[in-house]
């Protein structure tokens, strides 16, 4: 992707600007800027709607950005919408968890990152929590418990409960598992309760946060 | 000194009283010495499915208010040496007990039984927290469905904080035909998930519910699968190795035949 921060893209209804999670607005309107110059056509005249994949763009930097874009590049602003998956609802609904957009990341590198082992199954009701890294399960995650982590997951048995990986916003932090029914999946702000399969398929397999800012589940391989 | 067994499930209705009373009355028959015991505060009914409701005079609440001595609250069952009964108040309610005194009394009970089992209340709150407290050991009753497996698993994590163990699982009123059908989670399934040892399978029977109305524990007629299976389990407490039945094993007819309802 050429661009992170936003993508300009043409849907059934028109087009759309999708906003991801992002440092100020000004970072925005430059990747704006890129991002309609790589268009390389006139889009006077059109009308955009905005997808606030983040919830960090104020009331009034929003105007302020549809009037930009009027006055800038002719564009009409027809409708602002805070998608509502896979993202959260605003940042106060989980206080622990604050947002770090991908950019401003510094802890993407796995290696450097503590982990734990937890060498149980964990059972309906428990919550297995290490914001500080990655958490390694021996074991199950079964339904009804819970495991966080600052980093990635990886469960060496089944998962069935929910998983949150990224729980400080590092959004490349993956959630793998040795047989995949997990009830929900979180990482990052980014959430997935349905187009996870509840049944095992029989092979390992890797969640992680794909092209088109949903979570995509797939087999794994290796990095 | 006797060992204390808590008989729990987390999901109500699963058997845990049936199995608390078959496996008691199971185990005097193999000559040891037993003492069930009721923590179902309040809605009391191991004495009913035992058939000694009227002969209860005392209940715990008595022993723990020194109202009377543990062994005359103890109820003893005519039909087998060695079983005893000891009730619960039906007219207090389970925040009226302590876990240090159901510890107490079953620490007593273990100095004059070889096995002393507890049956448990439902849930996960103060009758479980009573009922495990005195417990060496743990048996997990789970019907093969989802909710009821949840349920046992939250339990198994309790017990295995509170370092009770083993923890062995009784999968109840099993059907292998349902199972055949593929509308029922199989042995494996209900293992893998739980994840602690198998004591045994009993299967879904119609002869318990009339043994429970009659007051007559099932392993006193030998004759029916529910009864037999409860047998086993009993053997297996003692020590006693056998393998576990399989009430899956079905005929070449009978998988292809399900092969084909499956199908469609
Ligand atoms: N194997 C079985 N086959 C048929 N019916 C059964 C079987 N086991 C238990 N039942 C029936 O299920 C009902 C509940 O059993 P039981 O009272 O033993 O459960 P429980 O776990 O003690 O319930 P509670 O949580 O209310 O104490 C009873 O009517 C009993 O007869
Ligand atoms: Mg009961």
């Amino acid at each position: 992707m050429a661009n992170s921060t936003v993508a300009l893209r043409a849907y059934g209804d028109g087009l759309h600007l999708i906003i991801r999670p992002h440092l100020s607005i000004s970072e925005v309107e430059a990747a704006i800027e890129q991002e309609i110059t790589r268009m390389n056509r006139s889009l006077a005249g059109a009308s955009v709607q905005i997808d606030l994949k983040s919830p960090t763009l104020k009331e009034e930097e929003i105007e302020l950005l549809s009037s930009k874009l009027q006055q800038t590049y002719d564009l009409t602003v027809r409708g602002v919408e805070v998608a509502d998956e896979p993202v959260l609802p605003p940042i106060a609904a989980a206080p622990t968890t604050h947002v770090i957009s991908p950019t401003t990341d510094t802890r993407t590198s796995r290696d450097s990152e503590p982990s734990r082992i937890v060498a149980h199954t964990i059972r309906s009701g428990q919550t297995e929590e290490f914001p500080q890294g990655s958490l390694i399960i021996y074991g199950d995650v079964n339904s009804g418990s819970e495991v966080k982590a600052g980093g990635d997951i990886v469960v060496l048995g089944t998962l069935r409960g929910s998983a949150y990986a990224g729980m400080n916003g590092r959004l490349s932090a993956v959630i793998i598992a040795m047989d995949f029914a997990p009830l929900k999946l979180q990482i990052g702000n980014y959430v997935n309760r349905s187009s996870v399969s509840q049944e095992p398929r029989g092979y390992p397999e890797i969640a992680r946060i794909g092209a088109e800012d949903v979570i995509i589940v797939e087999k794994f391989v290796k990095f | 000194m006797g060992k204390v067994i808590v008989v729990t499930s987390g999901k109500g209705g699963v058997g845990k009283t049936t199995s608390t009373a078959n496996l008691g009355t199971a185990l005097a028959l193999l000559g040891k010495t037993v003492a069930v015991v009721d923590a179902d505060v309040g809605l009391r009914n191991l004495d009913i499915v035992m058939g000694l409701e009227s002969r209860i005079v005392y209940t715990s609440m008595d022993v723990i208010e020194k109202q009377c001595e543990l062994s005359k609250a103890l109820v003893r069952d005519r039909r087998v040496d060695g079983l005893m009964l000891l009730a619960a108040s039906q007219k207090n309610n389970k925040d009226d007990i302590q876990p240090e005194q159901m510890k107490a009394i079953c620490d007593k009970l273990r100095t004059t039984h070889d096995f002393v089992l507890v049956d448990s209340p439902a849930g996960i709150e103060r009758g479980f927290s009573n009922a495990s407290a005195g417990a060496d050991e743990a048996i997990v009753v789970t019907t093969p469905d989802v909710s009821a497996i949840r349920d046992a698993d939250r339990i198994i994590g309790l017990l295995q904080n509170a370092r009770i163990e083993p923890i062995n699982l009784v999968l109840n009123r099993f059907s292998p035909q349902l199972v055949g059908n593929g509308s029922m989670m199989d042995q494996a399934d209900v293992l893998d998930i739980l994840n602690i040892e198998l004591i045994g399978v009993v299967p879904e029977d119609s002869g318990v519910i009339t043994s429970t109305n009659r007051g007559i524990p099932l392993v006193y007629e030998d004759g029916s699968p529910g009864a037999q299976a409860y047998m086993r389990i009993a053997r297996r407490l003692t020590g006693q190795r056998i393998p576990i039945h399989n009430f899956e094993q079905k005929g070449i007819l009978n998988n292809i035949l399900n092969w084909f309802t499956r199908k469609r």
